[in-house]
């Protein structure tokens, strides 16, 4: 086991429409520069530097960072879907635990073009192929956007499988809009009534529009260091890393099964390795930040994660025990369906609203006694991130 | 938590130090470990007069305070000289403050040349001459931070400081170029526009005011913006009585004219709400952000024409956002009388469109133009319209409507409709602007298809294509063939109206008044109902189902209580051309108008390729000759191939449909019936587009088409699986190809049989006769399942509920759950081809309310 990381500084930008924001170098240095603000420390002090993105040309992350200084430092460009903004918090974290540097900065950022995702390189092998290949066999293609069509089928397999009701999932939109009206940098402030998410245009079955999270663009950044680093500081009583781990895919993704094709189980091996590595199991996590790219993604990560037992989720949620008041507040920030989902940006958004709630500091949606709070990050491809943060 | 900023080792100049802001900038960073050069010529706030005291009493407080401190007595505009006490006194420079300023302040028309070259002189030029004297020291050493100090009075204006205006403005621009400048060697330029008690404002603020607008609450500001943990730059900030905030320039969206159309002043004026609505504005922080939206226009290139009404640029082709709509036999009944059907309640023929239990129940086919109309109406009354369509209900009139079916309506469906504009054209004094939509049924295909052609008044005359002109579906001269009158009721606008056409012109008196009629008018559409049912009256013997499309001009006004009489002339056994006339006032209403009819009821599932499809072997001959092989001779060779290896065609036993682009073309290769045909199939099981050229490549194996689909060059539609069987395309002979194509005869594949569109009998009403009848025989298998169960099933449409042992047609709203399937995958379900678990995870089985039941569905299995 190495050194305890600090997560000492975190920043974001409001969420965006395609179209509507600002740059990607202008966004992520101004959300590095917030981060760094926030940890009340120059960026002179930071050793290296790892940026996180998915669309764009090479060195992008060195364009941001110029921005914020040219201090020389290493910069590393980091791509792994939607799950890269928590790949490169770990390997910030990863860089001081291993005693590499003292303090380190992770940014993601993402400039999206509208409309679902699609392939941009159509001269090579996908690198979804294999997964695609599962979802042909489960259930064919159609015309609708991929993604919608491989969550939507997991969420199919999850009704078959336990008679949920289409409401339940249209449930999780009607939370995570009543969240995000809380939450000033979210994309989607107003609330809706469960009628409109239900009559709302399908995308998928049981998909309806308002479950499917909007293509975004934003930024954001987190300032890790060391326990020594943090002393000579003055930084007293920081947020702290607790746990933390990837998986890629296994065997099983690629079986018969859309709901571990799109990673339930890489969801719950990288849940089981942070529990493990923390000491302490889901009862002892007071809020979640939750890969709800799809409503259907929430629901089957309910039990990936712990939060439910197997084929409880219809009852999790019906008994509130994913919103205030309940046994855990899921996605306060209003999660990726409603704050929006930037890919790069997401894991850092995810970590910046948990390290928020964890100072107390997410003004109307705090939820109460946070001590222990929970990260999921998950891309197709794959790569899922778990992680845990705790402050004494 | 954070430490102290400090300043240990740098080096400030700090101009008019003696006094105000600047003694109060200078004892901070002083205090705060910096050497500090003390500026102050010691003269009056108007510039007069020299005395050494000011900056000597400064040095001495922070000297006595521990700190270190020179004093210059230079003017600012002799910058090099205070630039090189830093030098002689502490050997570098890294902080230049511009701060010393005097005011000369008088209305502009008493302003002397020397009042405002004395302003310039000591703000301008004497911030250029020390910071030009400081900048190459900070551009070596890659060190250095400027701060220049702007005001509000050259932000906003401020009466009688015209030159002081003037002044403090060029500062910020000069800054911002140095911000640009000094980027790359770590020199970071700010400006601040500061408000505080001091020698220059003590004239015009009360002395309360004064009290609390200390100097010490801007010099934190500057402080921060001179520490080297800084590195905004570029920046403008408004600081005082414990304020700050930063400023930028903001811009509204503004008005883009597209080149090539001419504009003028009058335009200027036209769209001046939108030049200056900041409502929607942006802000450009650069140059280039300032040329964004210049450049974008000069890069959309010269414009297709328009005017303030109509810009074809913005709309033609825009493709309105999909919606969604719902009708079921209430919808039907209603609109149904709306155009009059059932004046006679015992027609028996009329009473198949109103009354939902009558044996013959079936949407009267005109029906298709209802969803399609009003969802654009939806979208005029929320005023969503297509960008560049700038013109109000008052400017436009229905002037043609085109309405196609693909097949019978069914009698309740779920609808979704993607329109777009599809074409302008320009009239000369109007212009007319045709809608088309497109209406899908429950399982996304193609139900319908309408043009609706909108005259707008007064808007033409830009230059454009002028559209067809051409005097179509002229009747024949003479006499009509059919001739039926039927009069309009007094309150038909009204009941017509329920059908979802909002618009007040056809109910409120007042409203129609101000359009010049003496009464609410009746709706073009509802006259087009009345023709439509008198053609299919007069040449269908009642049987709607054959009807395919209505084209029709509105020439003229109806009034309720007119009577409509249409005439009509059979052209053919298909065409019927027709045109509708006011009996009370002989004038025509409608004209150029057309039924087609189809001669056989069009069915969605048909067993074989339409009758649209031909031999793919003439094709393939036309294309012969040119010695190079095409798609038709591949497709010929391919229909050779299957006949001599009749057990290929067995093993696939599936319909594709290839729909090719680039060139286009459709082909349709049923290995059912082992055929290869030109044209689509009503029943394709899966369908494949993708280009010419990747279908050639894939025939020569030099394509993979799992690689062509999951790069998206290949879309496959339907079922998936089925198009891996597709590998002994690469097994067809390719020198027979080649022979043909260099113009050699080869053996000609067998004649195609003509395919023939016979219509699918449902088998739904049988599987659900044998459920009941199992049911019937035994109970356990009624109580096994447990539940209601509601079937709605599609192509041939059909609805049945299975409630304990009893099975009916017909619905039950209460049902624990509702499974949508088609005939011929519920066909499937009980010859056990397929399951339901496999239905429904492809979404061929979709089930509202409660899943589990379709686990409990094994009876369907063998009835």
């Amino acid at each position: 086991m190495g050194r305890r990381v600090n997560v000492i500084g975190v920043g974001m930008v409001k969420f965006a429409k395609p179209g509507a924001s600002e740059e990607y170098n202008v966004m992520a240095s101004k959300a590095a520069r917030e981060a760094l603000a926030d940890a009340g420390i120059p960026y002179g002090e930071v050793e290296q530097a790892y940026a996180g993105y998915v669309y764009g040309d090479s060195t992008c992350g060195q364009r941001a960072m110029y921005e914020v200084g040219l201090t020389g430092i290493p910069v590393f460009n980091v791509n792994n879907n939607c799950s890269t903004g928590s790949s490169a918090l770990m390997l910030a974290k990863q860089a001081i635990e291993g005693g590499v540097v003292e303090c380190a900065i992770a940014v993601g950022f993402e400039q999206m073009e509208k409309g679902a995702l699609q392939a941009k390189w159509t001269d090579r092998t996908n690198p979804l192929d294999k997964h695609v290949g599962v979802m042909n066999d489960a259930q064919g293609v159609n015309q609708a956007p991929f993604a919608a069509q491989m969550f939507g089928g997991a969420g199919r397999e999850y009704r078959w499988r336990y008679g949920t009701k289409k409401e339940t999932f249209g449930k999780i939109a009607w939370k995570a809009r009543q969240h995000a009206n809380r939450n000033p940098y979210a994309l989607f402030s107003d609330t809706l009534t469960l009628e409109e998410i239900m009559n709302a245009p399908e995308v998928f079955d049981p998909l309806t529009r308002f479950q499917c999270c909007p293509p975004t663009c934003g930024a954001a950044a987190a300032v890790l260091c060391s326990e020594d680093f943090a002393r000579r500081h003055g930084i007293a009583n920081p947020v702290y890393i607790a746990g933390q781990a990837m998986t890629t895919d296994y065997s099983s993704s690629f079986a018969d099964s859309m709901m571990k094709m799109v990673g339930y189980d890489m969801s719950r091996a990288a849940a089981d390795k942070v529990y493990a590595q923390a000491g302490l199991g889901p009862s002892d996590v007071q809020v979640v930040e939750l890969h709800d790219c799809f409503t259907a993604n929430e629901l089957i990560t309910y039990e990936a994660l712990g939060l439910c037992e197997e084929g409880g989720a219809e009852k999790f949620i019906e008994e509130g025990d994913n919103t205030f008041g309940g046994k855990f507040v899921v996605n306060p920030s209003g999660g990726l369906l409603s704050k929006g989902h930037p890919l790069g940006a997401t894991g850092l958004a995810q970590c910046t609203e948990l390290v928020w709630q964890l100072r107390g500091r997410a003004d109307k949606r705090q939820v109460p006694n946070a001590r222990v709070a929970l990260q999921h990050n998950l891309g197709l491809g794959g790569a899922c991130v778990v992680t845990m943060y705790r402050r004494d | 938590m954070a430490d102290e900023l400090r300043f240990d080792g740098r080096v400030a100049i700090v101009t008019g130090a003696g006094n105000g802001l600047g003694r109060s900038h200078a004892l901070l960073l002083a205090r705060r470990g910096a050497k500090v050069v003390i500026n102050d010529l010691g003269g009056s706030h108007t510039g007069g007069g020299k005395s050494s005291a000011a900056a000597d009493a400064v040095v001495a407080e922070i000297r006595a305070g521990g700190g270190e401190a020179v004093a210059n007595y230079d003017s600012v505009e002799d910058g090099a000289a205070i630039v090189q006490s830093a030098l002689d006194a502490f050997g570098r420079i890294d902080i230049v403050v511009n701060n010393a300023g005097i005011l000369r302040d008088v209305s502009f028309q008493k302003m002397t040349a020397d009042d405002w070259d004395l302003v310039y002189r000591v703000h301008v030029l004497g911030a250029y001459r020390v910071t030009a004297a400081a900048w190459p020291h900070l551009r070596e050493q890659k060190y250095g931070r400027v701060v220049f100090t702007s005001s509000a009075a050259g932000i906003y204006g401020n009466f009688g400081q015209a030159n002081y205006s003037m002044a403090k403005l060029g500062l910020v621009g000069f800054a911002s170029t140095l911000a640009l400048e000094g980027k790359k060697n770590n020199v970071a330029v700010n400006t601040i526009a500061p408000i505080a008690g001091s020698r220059m404002t003590e004239t015009v603020l009360p002395k309360e005011m004064l009290e609390s607008l200390k100097p010490e609450f801007v010099s934190p500001l500057v402080a921060w913006l001179s520490h080297e943990s800084n590195t905004d730059t570029g920046g403008l900030f408004e600081v005082g009585g414990g304020f700050m905030g930063k400023l930028r320039w903001e811009r509204t969206r503004g008005a883009t004219f597209r080149l090539g159309r001419g504009f003028g002043p009058e335009q200027v004026k036209a769209h001046w709400g939108e030049i200056t609505d900041f409502a929607r504005s942006e802000h450009p922080a650069s140059v280039t952000e300032s040329m964004g939206p210049i450049m974008a226009n000069v890069e959309a290139g010269p414009s297709r024409g328009g005017n303030e009404f109509i810009d074809v640029d913005l709309a033609l082709g825009y493709q309105f956002p999909e919606y969604t709509s719902r009708y079921d036999e209430r919808d039907l009944a209603l609109y149904a009388l709306g155009v009059g059907a059932s004046r006679n309640p015992l027609d028996a023929t009329d009473l198949n469109y109103v009354y939902e239990l009558s044996e013959g129940f079936q949407a009267l086919p005109t029906y298709a133009v209802v969803p399609a109309v009003n969802g654009i109406l939806d979208m005029g009354r929320r005023g969503e319209t297509a960008p560049g369509l700038n013109f109000g209900l008052d400017r436009i009139l229905h002037g043609e409507q085109y309405t196609e079916v693909l097949r019978p309506l069914p009698t309740n469906q779920k609808l979704t409709h993607r329109s777009r504009v599809k074409a302008i054209y320009d009239k000369g004094k109007g212009a007319v602007v045709v809608n088309e939509t497109r209406t899908y049924d429950e399982q996304g295909d193609l139900l319908a298809i309408n043009e609706l052609a909108t005259f707008v008044r007064g808007a033409g005359g830009w230059g454009g294509e002028r559209g067809p002109s051409a005097d179509v579906n002229v009747p024949p001269d003479r006499a009509p063939d059919a001739v039926i009158e039927d009069k309009t009721s007094d309150s038909q606008a009204l009941l017509y109206r329920l059908s979802g056409d909002w618009n007040p012109l056809h109910a409120d008196p007042g409203f129609a008044g101000a359009f010049g009629y003496a009464k609410p008018i009746l709706h073009g559409l509802c006259s087009f109902g009345y023709a439509g049912r008198h053609v299919l009256k007069a040449f269908t013997d009642g049987d709607t189902r054959r009807f395919k499309s209505i084209k029709v001009r509105f020439a003229d006004t109806v009034f309720p209580g007119e009577t409509i009489v249409t005439e009509m002339w059979k052209e053919s056994e298909t065409r019927v051309v027709f045109r509708c006339k006011v009996k009370e006032r002989d004038k025509v209403v409608i004209s150029n108008a057309a039924m087609e009819l189809y001669t056989e009821v069009p069915q969605k599932k048909a067993s074989a390729p339409s009758a649209k499809a031909t031999s793919a072997a003439p094709v393939a001959a036309a294309a012969a000759a040119t010695g190079k092989i095409t798609s038709g001779l591949v497709f010929e060779a391919i229909g050779a191939y299957l006949t001599k290896n009749a057990d290929v065609a067995a093993k696939v036993g599936t319909v594709f449909q290839f729909k090719l682009t680039d060139p286009t073309s459709q082909w349709t290769l049923d290995l059912k019936l082992n055929q290869v045909a030109r044209g689509e199939t009503a029943v394709p099981e899966c369908t494949l587009e993708l280009t010419d050229a990747d279908f050639m490549a894939m025939t020569e194996g030099k394509a993979n088409p799992m690689k062509l689909f999951t790069t998206g060059k290949l879309k496959i539609s339907g079922n998936v699986m089925a198009s891996q069987k597709l590998d002994f395309l690469t097994k067809i002979d390719r020198k027979a190809m080649e022979a043909a194509a260099a113009g050699v005869v080869v053996a000609a594949p067998e004649a195609v049989a003509a395919p023939t569109a016979a219509p699918a009998a449902a088998v739904a009403p049988g599987i659900f006769q044998s459920i009941a009848a199992r049911l019937a025989a035994s109970p356990a298998l009624a109580s096994e399942l447990g539940a209601v169960v509601q079937f709605n099933v599609t192509g041939p449409d059909g609805q049945w509920v299975i409630d304990g042992a009893t099975v009916a047609a017909g619905r039950n709203s209460a049902a624990t759950a509702f499974l949508t399937v088609s005939d011929d995958d519920l066909a499937a379900l009980a010859a056990g081809t397929t399951d339901v678990k496999t239905l429904f995870q492809h979404g061929k089985l979709r089930v509202d309310g409660d899943v589990r039941v379709a686990h409990r569905l094994g009876l369907l299995k063998n009835s």
